[in-house]
């Protein structure tokens, strides 16, 4: 049975009449928050180290260049090259025979200028070694976690990141060219989860930074900046920072002293996003100031490559980008990071076309995981392997009444 | 022998029918060109009949990208991509085949195989399987979503520019038609006046 929607609409029409009841406070809250942002009599040296030794449960975005400034995208070199990559996976299936995932990795490098050029590829691999479906801790302390699941999804992007250093090794010297991730270049799965040490050590120190590390050394006789892009980003960093600068106490510590605060100063942005900030004050093409991660995960060890980021108004949607430390403090990276970004969406309908592109390699459908399926269980049966499945996997396909 | 020239690669195969992929857009064999495919041993000889091109993903539609260009160049030099997702293929029907030496105008015992070459026929092999009308037989009779009419005429204007008199050649074809649509004076016509320089 599918779901019956005529139960769900009038749940739908409860939740409609409430968010349309809220709104007049959230379009209040919003004109505070951008009568905070262009406060011209902010002290912002003060309030840069007040984020600094701030301690808050919220996430606050640290301050590089101010707050309101917004920067017009500068011209588009004459040749340049877009890379990008992207993945998808099929997870390990407990119910079925063979325990193995797959990861397929898009890539794509577009050129353009006088000799524009196309190469797309997609690159599966297939892991199914016993030392491959585990993270094991070096030594003997620690209990080996799976690669599944959550695991296996920053596995994957450490799989994108790691592609992405390889194509970029492939451009010629003296080029001009920005390679594109989706999402945060902050390992967010890493950061909720508590995760064994050597989880970390093995997929950030040892992977994503290695090779994001890999990429920042390509700059030595080639111009190669790097970003990942969010659509529609639901973050409040920057918000964040307004409420701190809207906080009247000198010292802020979310646990120890806001729940005796009389004032809640703060309390008059809470709920707005940044996404609808910007949206107020960014023309198209602009981009905001550029703000610093002050996430744990970043602070403890993201180093050289801290993340730093910046909003971008494009066909109408504002974007986050995020770069590391090494290309937000070159100006031309920053500036190269801008423009291609801001081409890349308008060459691709408003979402940058290498990652589209990329997506599109990248992608497995769920017909492609019931062939792949298929594909492991008939070689096992043209070995004679025993191929045993679980029952529940067994009702989920044959269905009957 | 000129050299053969690659046009494709089979991807869906029949007794009567072929599709092929053109390995670079747009460069597809002219409507009615002979074309051929197989190996030494066994060489297929087809018509082509039909000819699309198409996004590579059936659930992808291209969509217009030129209002801000000045020419369809540019559409294709700011997105690079689009020659690697759009494809073209022609489909062509079987209207002979070779076995060795000897040459057939009538169906061949088996299909084209998938992934096998396909080859635009030189002149002189043009001329060499057009010393027999037996296609046309095939042509008239395909039943085809493109008129008969339409085929036969295309298929013998390009035969006939393999030829040093293509006039002698269609004024013989037309000879044969004459008697192969006795009873269907209309289409005889709609051919004579597609083929008449």
């Amino acid at each position: 049975m599918s779901l019956d929607l005529t139960k769900v609409a009038a749940q739908v029409g409860n939740m409609v009449a409430r968010l349309k009841a809220s709104d007049e406070e959230r379009r209040r809250r919003l004109q505070t928050a951008l009568d905070t942002l262009n406060d011209k009599s902010l002290d912002l040296e003060g309030l840069k180290k007040k984020i600094e030794s701030s301690q808050t449960t919220w996430l606050v975005a640290g301050l590089t260049d101010g707050l309101s400034p917004r920067y017009k995208a500068p011209p588009l070199p004459p040749e340049f090259s877009i890379l990008a990559t992207d993945g998808s996976h099929i997870d390990v299936d407990r119910h079925q025979s063979t325990r193995c995932y797959l990861i397929n990795i898009g890539a794509v490098v577009l050129d353009y200028g006088a000799n524009p050029r196309a190469f797309l590829d997609s690159f599966p691999s297939l892991y199914f070694g016993d030392e491959e479906l585990v993270i094991a801790p070096d030594g003997a302390k620690g209990r080996a976690q799976p690669i599944e699941g959550a695991l296996l999804g920053i596995k994957r992007g450490v799989d994108e990141c790691r592609r992405l250093a390889e194509l970029a090794k492939e451009l010629p010297k003296d080029s001009s060219s920005l390679a594109l991730l989706d999402g945060s270049l902050i390992l967010w799965g890493l950061a909720g989860q508590s995760y064994p040490e050597f989880v970390t050590e093995a997929l950030l120190i040892k992977g994503f930074l290695r090779y994001l590390e890999e990429i920042r050394r390509l700059n030595a006789d080639r111009r190669l900046a790097l970003a990942s892009y969010i659509s529609f980003p639901r973050s409040s960093d920057v918000v964040n920072a307004l409420r701190v600068a809207r906080c009247p106490h000198e010292i802020i510590d979310t646990d120890q002293l806001c729940g005796e605060c009389a004032s809640r100063e703060c309390e008059a942005v809470a709920g707005v996003q940044d996404r609808e900030l910007f949206a107020n004050t960014l023309e198209e093409g602009e981009r905001s100031a550029l703000f610093s991660s002050q996430s744990k995960i970043v602070k403890d060890h993201y180093g050289g490559h801290w993340v730093h980021f910046f909003y971008l108004r494009v066909d109408g949607e504002i974007a986050r980008v995020e770069i590391p430390q090494w290309a937000a403090q070159d100006e031309s990276l920053l500036d190269l990071t801008h423009s291609l970004v801001l081409d890349q969406c308008r060459r691709g309908q408003g979402y940058p076309v290498a990652l589209a592109e990329a997506h599109e390699q990248a992608v497995v459908t769920g017909a492609d995981r019931e062939s792949f399926w298929q594909l492991v269980e008939s070689l096992l049966i043209g070995e004679h392997l025993p191929t045993p499945t679980s029952a529940k996997s067994f009702s989920k396909r044959t269905r009957w009444v | 022998m000129a050299e053969k020239e690659r046009v494709g690669e089979v991807i869906e195969a029949s007794t009567t029918t072929l599709t092929a992929q053109c390995y670079e857009l747009y460069e597809i064999p002219p409507l009615g060109s002979l074309v051929k495919t197989g190996d030494s041993s066994a060489e297929l000889y087809a018509i082509v009949y039909n000819a699309a091109t198409t996004s590579l993903e059936p659930g992808r539609r291209p969509i217009a990208r030129g209002k801000d260009e000045t020419s369809e160049e540019a559409i294709y030099r700011s997105s690079p991509q689009l020659a690697k997702l759009l494809r073209s293929e022609f489909g062509a029907v079987v209207v002979g085949h070779k076995e060795g030496d000897r040459l057939y105008h009538h169906l061949p015992p088996q299909p084209a195989r998938i992934h096998s070459f396909v080859y635009q026929c030189p002149p002189a092999e043009v001329r060499e399987f057009g010393q027999s009308f037996d296609f046309l037989n095939i042509l008239l009779n395909a039943g085809l979503p493109v008129p008969a009419e339409e085929l036969v005429s295309a298929a013998l204007r390009q035969m006939s520019r393999a030829h040093k008199d293509p006039r002698a050649f269609l004024v013989a074809a037309g000879k044969e038609l004459a008697i192969l649509l006795s009873g269907n004076l209309n289409q005889l016509k709609a051919i004579l006046g597609r083929i008449k320089q």
